[in-house]
């Protein structure tokens, strides 16, 4: 009778460690998963600003004849933003271009006629969309971090997450906190 | 931590959506079957196995297109890409920070600032903004009222409160035709026990609306207080929703043409009425305000 409730027991210890293991590493996963996914959506809004360049340049080209280092400026930006591979080159060259675009739009005060034309309106309104887009993507990021990061570093987490280390943060780059320097 | 709440708020509303439409299922059966033994009770069985046919189709149509139905009875059109690009970019934006799919956005042509969203989960949804609210409301002001919409969303309370709307209009019809059945049954012969049946197709008929107005109030009001807490998590900026509350509190005139089966949809009520006080769909707007205001 004894034996038989001692079995029982240790079964039943057993099942539920195993219950509990199943549901954190999950858990952990499903947390690293959405750090993925959430970087996504980071990246697809920095390629559309990408993106956006080509036309900008065509457009502001007509109007601001004496501005061509800026124009430069943007286009070698996108270059950089284009050609780079990792998560940290990536955030790097997006804050660039994000420098870069704005010091054209700053640039672009001095220019009654193309701050007029429909085209640019246009241009600026998508900007300013993707712009919030990309924060609010960062703001996202940074929760699902945050989620993640508890998890793996508070007890019982912790005992789960073999070998996992506390995901970087998405932090504003100095370039874009900077104001915006306009030579002339 | 708040994301626990979260995912029950969507396991709450799953198992509502399904309680719910058993309970519509079964009641307007058992309407159908009163009202036939009223008339013909011969064909009472048949009956009941029809209405039981219909009502499940009708259950499942308003799971499938119940959006569309909503979005219909509103007199929503889709917003146009460049003239609402500011709308849409703001729902894109806050879909993304609440990690859902961009849900649908639409414009409702009237001078009243409201919005509403509806659907069957984050991949089926769509959001609904006046013109009012377009022209009255800041930036931060529409996102605000866009980040309430779009909790709604995340959290499947659409797929209830669309539910809700859908089968609650039904149960109002269907009772109203019963009571103009009791009518003409009074006035014919009937047999034994008809007077039981009538009683209970006369309480049944009276209570029906009053019973599906009483869920539609009480289900909606917590939501509301949730979403309003959702949205100020999205935007980060509690004060954007409260003005926006405050600007809906001193220019709506709670005249909007909409049929009372959706007013719970709307993130203020859309018309006001003198039995708000045992009806309301939503929580006093001040008292919104005041918790808005103070997080």
């Amino acid at each position: 009778m004894i034996e038989w409730i001692i079995v029982l027991a240790v079964v039943g210890i057993i099942a539920l460690i195993v219950i509990i293991s199943v549901y954190f590493i999950n858990r952990i996963r499903i947390l690293s998963n959405r750090i993925e996914n959430a970087w996504s959506q980071i990246d697809v809004q920095l390629k559309k600003r990408a993106d956006l360049v080509p036309n900008l340049v065509e457009t502001v080209k007509g109007y601001m004849t004496h501005e061509q280092k800026a124009i430069d400026m943007v286009t070698k930006a996108r270059e950089r933003m284009l050609s780079a591979g990792s998560t940290k080159e990536k955030m790097a060259a997006g804050a660039g271009l994000a420098a870069a675009l704005k010091t054209i739009f700053a640039l672009a005060e001095n220019y009654p006629n193309l701050k007029a034309s429909d085209n640019f309106k246009l241009l600026q309104e998508q900007l300013d969309g993707i712009e919030s887009k990309i924060a609010y993507a960062r703001q996202f990021y940074n929760d699902s971090v945050l989620s993640h990061n508890n998890l793996i570093t508070t007890i019982p987490g912790r005992w789960f997450a073999k070998g996992r280390t506390p995901h970087p943060y998405f932090e504003i780059a100095e370039a874009e906190r900077a104001p915006v320097k306009v030579s002339f | 931590m708040q994301k626990v709440s979260f995912f029950d708020q969507i396991a709450k509303n799953k198992r509502n959506s399904i309680f719910l439409t058993i309970f519509v299922v079964a009641l307007v059966a058992a309407l159908v079957y009163v009202i036939i033994r009223l008339l013909f009770p011969q064909f009472a069985l048949i009956f009941l196995a029809f209405a039981l046919v219909i009502m499940v189709s009708h259950a499942s149509i308003s799971y499938r297109y119940g959006d569309q139905i909503v979005l219909k009875a509103t007199g929503a059109r889709p917003a146009d890409p460049v003239q609402h690009a500011y709308l849409i970019n703001t729902v894109e934006g806050l879909s993304i920070a609440a990690g859902i799919p961009p849900p649908k956005v639409y414009v409702v042509e009237d001078d009243e600032i409201n919005a509403f969203a509806c659907g069957r989960d984050p991949k089926h949804a769509s959001i609904a903004v006046t013109t009012g609210a377009l022209k009255n409301l800041n930036r931060t002001e529409l996102e605000g009222v866009v980040g309430h919409e779009i909790s709604h969303i995340g959290n499947y309370d659409i797929r209830f409160m669309t539910l809700v709307a859908v089968l609650v209009g039904l149960i109002a019809i269907l009772s109203y035709m019963l009571l103009r059945s009791y009518r003409l049954a009074s006035r014919g012969e009937r047999g034994k026990g008809a007077g039981l049946l009538i009683a209970v197709g006369f309480l049944l008929a009276i209570f029906a609306p009053i019973a599906s107005r009483l869920v539609q109030a009480t289900i909606s009001r917590r939501r509301e207080f949730l979403a309003d807490a959702s949205s100020a998590q999205l935007t980060r900026y509690p004060e954007g929703l409260a003005s926006a509350l405050e600007k809906i509190k001193n220019i709506n005139q709670g005249k909007m043409k909409v049929s009372e089966s959706i007013s719970h949809l709307f993130i203020s009520d859309p018309n006001r009425s003198p039995l708000d006080a045992l009806f309301a769909t939503h929580p006093p707007l001040e008292k919104r305000i005041e918790i808005l205001k103070a997080m």
